[in-house]
């Protein structure tokens, strides 16, 4: 159950012919999620900020 | 629970069974439309009109896979009624015996004559070394 | 003692406090899991004797499609706190889970997509299953373009939760829309009340992926809540506070 389902890195990268969709699909999905996150700790960032200046003493 | 509140509830459940109802009638309505295949034995009773282009599944009946050149012949069997089909092309990988097929095309003389192939797989999952003991028992 | 946790849990303030406190737990829990689940189903897991490889999309496949069920379900209940007993932090949180729901059934939808090229032959058809997947990702679309066309953000906030409540009976539609009509899609290989038709060296790193995934997206809501819950209550003493 551990071990290894492929000899080489080649056999991971090829998977038989099918690593370009397993592959494509995975790095998509990882980089949407990320950027999700990205987005996320941006938008905090500039909420705070507009309050700073909003809060700020003129 | 006050009174107003519980006005709210009712509020909303009215909303949620008047959408789930008007959405149940929808679909019961359109009931078979939204299949996305004829099994053979309702392809054979609907009365299809010739040259209409459907859909039709079923499995692959074992044994009947013939290749002559590009063109594949087989029989589509929902284990009541069969279907001859004719295909001129690749199929995709999963298309072989014993398996679930969906073919796209025209059902003209007793013969479907298909313009696309899918396969369709089930809901089973396992490594090739248990599949091969799971065929053997 | 038990409405007065609710009280206390439903305000603003205490949401984002407490949720900040659990973010570094619930994002190590997460990724970690999600990396444990991905590597083994990509790497150990044995190849399936039907579909060779191309099934270890399922290792992100099947996670995503269940998330984007079980958000719009914690929506409805949302829209049902906001609805009935009137908890603005209800509605808040509907409007920071729709994005993410969003994302995660485009996911859902472009998995299967490519997974269906290699397997089925075709990266779409109009059956009942992907069909109503699809219902769901634009019911996604719909709520966020619905609260953003009122200026009157409470009102958009009420109409909003009518919206979610109208659109949750897609989810048991989803559910059972391979067993009621003729699909391509498969029916479920996994049922809730425990069976199951998947190997268990392949099963359990999905059960992994899908628990990483569910972490991963809980903490990513914390942190989506947490820019609007204070943009939105900007005007508050807490807020100026905090910030």
């Amino acid at each position: 159950m551990f071990d290894l389902a492929f000899n080489n890195l080649n056999e991971i990268l090829a998977m038989d012919g099918h690593g370009v969709y397993v592959w494509s699909v995975y790095s998509i999905a990882i980089s949407i999620i990320v950027a999700s996150f990205l987005i996320a700790k941006n938008r905090i960032k500039g909420v705070k900020r507009k309050i700073k200046i909003k809060n700020a003493p003129s | 629970m006050l009174q107003a509140r519980k006005n709210r509830l009712w509020k909303f459940f009215i909303i949620l069974f008047m959408s789930a109802g008007g959405i149940l009638l929808i679909l019961f309505s359109l009931n078979s439309k939204l299949d996305l295949f004829y099994s053979p034995s309702e392809m054979l009773k609907a009365d299809i009109k010739p040259g209409y282009r459907i859909k039709l599944g079923g499995m692959v009946k074992s044994g009947s896979i013939k290749r002559d050149g590009t063109k594949i012949k087989f029989i589509a069997t929902d284990f009541v009624k069969e279907v001859p089909v004719i295909f001129d092309g690749i199929p995709p990988d999963l298309f072989k015996e014993d398996s679930g097929v969906v073919v796209l095309g025209y059902f003209l003389d007793g013969m479907f004559e298909a313009e696309e192939i899918f396969a369709k797989h089930d809901e089973n999952y396992m490594p090739p070394e248990l599949s091969i003991e799971a065929a053997e028992i | 003692m038990i409405s007065a946790f609710i009280h206390k849990f439903s305000s603003p303030k205490s949401f984002v406090r407490i949720t900040k406190t659990l973010y570094p737990f619930l994002i190590f829990i997460g990724l970690s899991m999600l990396i444990v689940g991905w590597v083994w189903g990509l790497l150990f897991a044995p190849q399936d004797a039907v579909q060779g490889n191309s099934y270890r999309i399922i290792f992100l496949h099947v996670p995503a499609v269940i998330f984007a069920e079980l958000i719009y379900f914690f929506m409805a209940l949302c829209a049902l706190m906001h609805l009935v007993w009137r908890v603005k932090l209800a509605a808040y949180l509907i409007k920071s889970a729709a994005p993410i729901g969003a994302m995660i059934t485009f996911i859902g939808l472009f998995s299967g997509s490519v997974w269906g090229i290699p397997t089925w032959g075709t990266w779409w058809q109009w059956d009942a299953r992907i069909t109503s997947t699809l219902i769901l990702f634009i019911m996604y679309l719909g709520i966020l373009t619905l609260h953003g066309s009122f200026s009157n953000l409470e009102k958009s906030d009420r109409l909003m939760s009518i919206l979610v409540v109208i659109g949750v009976v897609n989810i048991p539609i989803i559910k059972k829309s391979v067993d009621w009509w003729s699909t391509l899609h498969q029916p479920a290989s996994i049922s809730v009340s425990g069976g199951s038709s998947i190997d268990p060296s392949m099963l359990y790193p999905l059960l992994i992926s899908i628990i990483g995934l569910g972490f991963t997206l809980i903490s990513l809501g914390i942190l989506s809540s947490r820019s609007y819950i204070l943009g939105r209550e900007k005007n508050k003493k807490w807020v100026s506070e905090y910030v």
